[in-house]
């Protein structure tokens, strides 16, 4: 499956992503009284006011445009979890904190459409960013470590978001570097030479791949 | 042929490269600081690399290593080889080297192109998701033909989803809606 936007930018655009993301299921707490709906993707409802139930991001944010519900954030917006899992990603240089494959899409659609029903919006919204931050210079730091011995990248925990910023940049470095690589232009003896003193700095590739 | 209609790999093939003719020719103007209309043993050429790739092929010339991969090009990339200028040298510095190592039988040109590479790429990995456009700008004026794609291959994801986080239009038209009407009239 491609994106349809751009070809050249990169495989999805970011709207692309973050229609993927909608598609995600979050708890709603309705204030009509309405029949099931049945979907494609599946039967949600009915709706009776005051009963939780849980339905797609899409719908979610269709009912709270119109007023006919209220969102509750998913378990991981809150001020505790968030400083914790920052906390968790400045200590660590390699390892990514286990979030929400869709975590960047899933705020910036609950901050955008349902601010009203986030405790201490302000507060989660600034973690969230951070948390991105934090992240993606982690990738990038990580990315220094790329040579060419790497056929492919292994970095798990990444969410959708992030793995779509680096992608179109990592598929031309890793192609260069197999293009770099190759044995016409590399010579045997050399390369036997050059991988002597690397087998130690394996280690440091290894890095990536956890 | 697998980039026959690359345009890049077409422009990479303009680059000169310095020719011996081992067989005289006669009829052709190739060679400028000739008087006649014809080339003998032994003089020394520049041609573009097609014609010479061809040529040698026909062993009518050999190949000298071209002059962007000379003595000099070579320690200031060992000395810092971020900071050096590839893109006056050729802007298709590695695309050029890669065609090139093998016909002039120089086996060091293949690593030379890796370690440059990798350790340029690392300016560019540095450079490319960070820095606001301006001020990178005179980065780029170094960099060689495929360092800036994948530069701005960074650089335009990384705009994008700015773009996308600040928000804006959500809903974009689609550009055939509206149309009907007008091809009817």
């Amino acid at each position: 499956m491609a994106g349809q936007s751009d070809p050249n930018l990169s495989l999805f655009s970011a709207e692309e992503v973050e229609f993927i993301a909608e598609d995600e299921m979050v708890e709603i707490v309705p204030n009509l009284r309405m029949d099931a709906l049945n979907f494609i993707c599946g039967d949600f409802g009915p709706f009776f006011p005051q009963m939780a139930t849980q339905v797609p991001l899409w719908l979610a944010v269709a009912l709270k445009k119109r007023g006919k519900c209220t969102i509750r954030p998913p378990l991981w917006m809150s001020v505790e979890k968030l400083t914790q899992v920052l906390e968790a990603e400045r200590d660590s240089q390699r390892v990514f904190e286990q979030l929400p494959f869709h975590y960047v899409e899933i705020s910036r659609l609950l901050f955008d459409h349902a601010r009203d029903d986030i405790p201490d919006v302000y507060m989660v919204r600034s973690l969230v960013e951070d948390i991105r931050d934090v992240r993606f210079h982690k990738v990038e730091t990580n990315l220094e470590t790329l040579n060419e011995r790497a056929l492919a990248l292994k970095i798990n925990n990444l969410s959708a978001m992030e793995v779509n910023i680096v992608r179109p940049f990592i598929g031309r470095a890793l192609q260069a570097f197999y293009k770099h690589d190759s044995p016409e232009l590399i010579p045997d003896q050399e390369r036997i030479s050059d991988r002597r003193p690397q087998v130690a700095n394996n280690a440091a590739r290894r890095h990536l791949r956890r | 042929m697998a980039n026959y209609y690359d345009i890049d790999d077409i422009i990479t093939q303009e680059e000169f490269v310095s020719v011996i003719f081992q067989k005289a020719a006669g009829g052709v103007g190739i060679d400028p600081s000739s008087e006649t209309d014809s080339v003998e043993v032994g003089s020394k050429v520049e041609l573009p690399f097609w014609l010479a790739h061809e040529l040698q092929l026909r062993q009518a010339v050999s190949m000298n290593v071209p002059a962007c991969f000379n003595q000099k090009t070579r320690l200031e990339i060992q000395a810092d080889s971020a900071c050096v200028d590839l893109r006056s040298r050729s802007p298709y510095f590695y695309e050029f080297g890669c065609k090139i190592a093998p016909l002039v039988a120089d086996r060091t040109i293949g690593p030379l192109l890796l370690s440059a590479f990798k350790s340029r790429y690392k300016e560019v990995l540095t450079k490319a998701h960070t820095a606001a456009y301006p001020a990178a700008s005179k980065h780029l004026t170094i960099l060689t033909k495929e360092e800036t794609h994948l530069y701005e291959a960074a650089q335009s994801s990384m705009a994008a989803f700015k773009k996308w986080r600040m928000g804006g239009p959500r809903f974009q038209r689609a550009s055939i809606l509206g149309r009907k009407r007008k091809s009817n009239e």
